[in-house]
């Protein structure tokens, strides 16, 4: 039998996932898709604890569709801000941006 | 169910390590829409219909679109070697499994209690409704949420003269 | 339904708005400063219509996931009082970097509504909306110097980071949700006040710890501040610097005041570390920076130190201590950058260095760097030393002689870094000769920020009264 925990353990695994993409990667579009990793792993837990926990409400699925969009947005801005920087500098690494010291 | 469920969680798991590894962005690119669509299988599981099709809508429909549309935009040097790691590679793979490992344990270790016996109320209509009556304010604002997004992206995207 | 409950909101929203729209209808209103003049009467106008909003009783909008308490009501006077401070800096300061200067008055409208948004979520979707409305506007805020390439990065530093950490936050929300099946911060506190603790509770604490410190700057969640406070315009980092912090002091009042109460055990500790930290890299990192901006960056880093000492004594004294301390710093921080926004448009510079001679080529600036720069020390005739004073002995009182033994010598550490600013600007010569043209905005802005610096310090009496009211009412 497939329980809650399942969904938990997955989605921990993805989120995992995510945060070592986000770690380690050069590009910066891939630290993007890192990101959406983890938000794809919140969601799946959201999912889970509303259809084993609480399914009277559909609070946890209203929850992830409000981070769907936001994740929308996000990738849209963080794209655009890339292609400006990339028309300018013409780079796409993270460690190359050093004109400001982390 | 379980089979589907091994099958989907097999696939999403597998793609978003393919993502991680492959050092062809388009390549990760399309893995991860692969994956995308696994978490889609993922929710029809849970009986979350009406998110499935949000997640292949915006997810893979834009998201992933829009992802690879940046790669090919900003290509520099070889695609093949695009997607490479950085210097923190031992640290970045010390902390993932760290955390999963103490996630895990957290997990396996809580008990939750069995299930309420309630059936579930219509997917579509109580989404809307929360929208809608209870969340009003949130839905509101992620509306000029994006308004901002699309805003931004012209602000910034548009070639100075 | 409760309309005046969203009365500041739908304001701002609608001002912004129109502002964009008068933008498309009319090309001068963007290129020209018309937008920013209607933008600081209409936050005026807010200013004087929110005195009128009811404040003493707790107000709802449609249900209790939207509340207007007089906790929420002062954050909002607050966040509009910086949002018409930032707009007047920005009139003179942005001409030489864009031709576009109507979206930018429109956009901080929207940020103004996210912080808004933020002092009134009693729910967590809401709070998270909110949070991220702010976010993204002030991404967009910071990258708006487009031929200055340290603005991009700045830009996108604070987007990738702010997105890492909200993923954080909303992997703790959704531990939460579990544990609870809820969201508002109500039910949530009713479930936790009975329930037991489980170790996916300690990693929501953790988690939502990490996402709302990142938004204060709390050590370790604070390296983009100096990046992004350097590579962004001055004015808005400004606004970075007080809305953007003051709005995320207002979510970790309602979440560890609220919500967690029952778990003080378990993040009291994790808190007090994070703050002895906060205090230590802030206060010793500003003592090497060369960067006028970076050393503020790193001077409000060692203030959210101060700040949280009231968050650990968690009493109503400490919440107000807080409140009192949120306004002193608003006002040296605003005198603060307004003196560099003046530095960078006659001299084009923010270094430290290039401060020296000062005096000579303009008294009045000078005056106003030293009324802010002595606040921030805590030094006695100006606020910032009864902010302080508040602060310690409460944490004192409940119990915490150590922490605030510590932080009284790092503030004389901060003291000796401030006078060290001081004495560039008071001594030294420079090679700029002719006078310093303030433009009459920013003149005004200094000037009222100067004076409200003075003035809180010497007659503090009505000031802490409402503090003391607001936190009265909110426990």
């Amino acid at each position: 039998m497939i329980g809650l925990s399942h969904y938990l353990l997955v989605a921990a695994a993805l989120f995992c996932i995510g945060v070592y993409s986000v770690i380690t990667k050069k590009n910066a579009i891939a630290v993007l898709m890192g990101i959406e990793f983890m938000l794809n792993a919140i969601n799946i837990n959201l999912v889970a604890f509303n259809h084993f926990m609480a399914p009277s409400q559909v609070i946890g699925q209203v929850f992830a569709i409000f981070i769907i969009g936001v994740a929308a947005a996000e990738v849209s801005l963080g794209l655009a801000i890339i292609l400006s920087l990339y028309r300018q500098r013409h780079l796409v690494a993270i460690d190359e941006m050093d004109i400001l010291k982390w | 169910m379980i089979i589907l469920f091994y099958l989907f969680s097999a696939i999403l798991l597998a793609f978003a390590l393919g993502t991680v590894i492959s050092t062809n962005l388009i390549h990760s690119a399309l893995l991860m829409m692969g994956s995308f669509f696994a978490v889609a299988g993922l929710y029809l599981l849970l009986q979350a219909d009406y998110l499935a099709m949000v997640q292949i809508l915006v997810y893979v429909g834009a998201i992933a679109i829009l992802l690879v549309f940046g790669v090919m935009l900003t290509r520099k040097g070889s695609i093949e070697e695009s997607n490479l790691p950085n210097r923190y590679k031992t640290i970045g793979l010390v902390t993932a499994l760290g955390l999963f490992g103490l996630l895990a344990r957290s997990i396996t270790y809580t008990r939750f209690p069995s299930p309420p016996l309630e059936s579930p109320p219509q997917n579509i209509i109580a989404i809307a409704q929360a929208f809608l009556l209870q969340y009003i304010v949130a839905f509101e604002a992620l509306g000029i949420l994006l308004l901002i997004a699309i805003l931004g992206a012209i602000l910034i995207g548009k070639e100075p003269k | 339904m409760n309309i005046s409950a969203v009365s500041l909101e739908l304001a701002s929203l609608s001002l912004g708005l129109l502002t964009i729209i008068l933008g498309l209808i009319f090309p001068s209103f963007r290129s020209k400063n018309t937008g920013g003049y209607l933008a600081i009467m209409g936050l005026i106008s807010m200013l004087i219509g929110s005195l009128y909003l009811p404040a003493s009783n707790t107000q709802t909008f449609i249900n209790t996931f939207y509340v207007q308490d007089s906790l929420a009501l002062f954050f909002k006077q607050l966040f509009i009082v910086v949002a018409i401070f930032v707009n007047a800096m920005s009139l003179r300061y942005l001409k030489p970097y864009t031709k576009n200067r109507g979206d930018y008055f429109a956009l901080t409208f929207f940020a103004l509504t996210g912080m808004m948004i933020m002092a009134s979520a009693a729910e967590f979707i809401t709070l998270y909306i909110g949070l991220e409305l702010m976010t993204f506007t002030f991404v967009l805020l910071t990258t708006y110097k487009k031929q200055d390439l340290k603005s991009g990065e700045a830009g996108l530093k604070y987007l990738l980071l702010s997105a890492i950490s909200s993923g954080v936050l909303l992997y703790g929300l959704s531990l939460i949700y579990g544990l609870t099946g809820k969201l508002d911060f109500s039910a949530i506190s009713t479930v936790f006040s009975i329930g037991s603790v489980s170790p996916l509770l300690v990693w929501a604490i953790i988690m939502v710890l990490s996402g709302l410190g990142f938004k204060i700057a709390l050590v370790p969640f604070h390296m983009w501040t100096p990046d992004v406070y350097e590579g962004a315009p001055t004015p808005i980092t400004a606004f970075l610097a007080v809305g953007s912090k003051a709005a995320g002091f207002v979510a970790f009042i309602r979440v560890f005041f609220h919500v967690f109460a029952p778990f003080t055990s378990i993040f009291m500790p994790l808190l007090i570390t994070l703050t002895v930290l906060t205090l230590l890299i802030g206060n010793l990192i500003a003592l090497a920076q060369t960067h006028l901006k970076r050393f503020l960056a790193y001077s409000s880093i060692a203030h959210v130190g101060y700040i949280l000492l009231g968050v650990i004594a968690y009493s109503k004294l400490g919440l107000s201590a807080i409140l009192f301390y949120l306004m002193l710093y608003l006002f040296a921080n605003i005198g603060a950058f307004a003196g560099v926004t003046a530095l960078v448009i006659n001299t084009g510079h923010d270094r430290i260095s290039d401060l020296a001679g000062l005096w000579k080529c303009s008294p009045f600036l000078s005056v106003i760097f030293l009324i802010s720069l002595l606040s921030l020390a805590g030094i006695p005739p100006t606020a910032g030393f009864i902010g302080k004073f508040y602060l310690f002995t409460e944490a004192i009182h409940q119990g915490y002689l150590w922490l605030a033994a510590l932080a009284l010598g790092l503030s004389l550490v901060a003291v000796y870094y401030y006078l060290m600013v001081i004495r560039t600007l008071l001594s030294g010569t420079s090679e700029e000769t002719q006078p310093f043209i303030i433009p009459f905005s920013l003149r005004l802005v200094m000037i009222v920020s100067a004076a409200m610096t003075i003035g809180i310090g010497i007659w503090p009496g009505p000031f802490t009264d409402l503090a003391l009211n607001i936190a009265q009412s909110f426990y």
